[in-house]
């Protein structure tokens, strides 16, 4: 997450949303955004609901594997990485500004 | 004594098969690649609504708000405090 962060003004600059999701507790996320000096939001999907919809919900977690998706604004995905892959955002950002250029 | 013999020889063979069956099959579990999400690009992103502490209520956010709009990062983590 501290990786968006760094790349926050970018991300932003290109018209994106960065959000965050795990299935901690509102309030766990919260204190984590707070530690790691995060300030877009970290939601909660407690319970699993929206992990599992999205087809990440990993047995060896118990819990979300990582992964990046990028949703443009007429809601499709844009790009996706997944495990170590999603670590990095510079796909992400390189794509964001990208798209922004094309549009 | 021959017997015994071909008792052990049997038993060390075994023991060698079993032990190669189970390294092939724990190397088998860390290379395999784990499955790629089913969503894939091109997909539309489900709608959800999940909610975030912004240090003073809990409030709801929903996919939708953002459509034509803003492009939305969704980076899932495994759990908060821990790297990466």
């Amino acid at each position: 997450m501290k990786n968006f962060q760094q790349n926050l003004q970018k991300l932003e600059a290109a018209d994106t949303q960065v959000l965050g999701v795990s299935m901690d507790s509102p309030f766990a996320n919260k204190a984590f955004a707070d530690q790691i000096g995060v300030t877009f939001p970290l939601l909660s999907d407690w319970g699993g609901e929206v992990t599992h919809q999205y087809g990440i919900y990993t047995d060896k977690y118990k819990a979300a594997r990582r992964v990046n998706f990028l949703i443009g604004k007429d809601g499709t995905i844009l790009e996706e990485q997944v495990d170590k892959e999603a670590i990095d955002p510079t796909k992400i950002v390189a794509a964001c500004e990208r798209h922004k250029i094309n549009r | 004594m021959s017997g015994s013999i071909r008792k052990s020889v049997l038993a060390g063979l075994l023991t060698a098969a079993l032990g190669a069956g189970c390294l092939s099959a724990m190397a088998q579990e860390k290379t395999a690649a784990p499955a790629p999400p089913q969503l894939k690009v091109g997909d539309a992103a489900p709608e959800f609504k999940l909610q975030y502490f912004d240090g003073n209520d809990l409030k709801d956010v929903h996919l939708s708000d953002y459509k034509g709009k803003k492009n939305v990062v969704l980076a899932f983590y495994i759990f908060a405090f821990t790297g990466g």
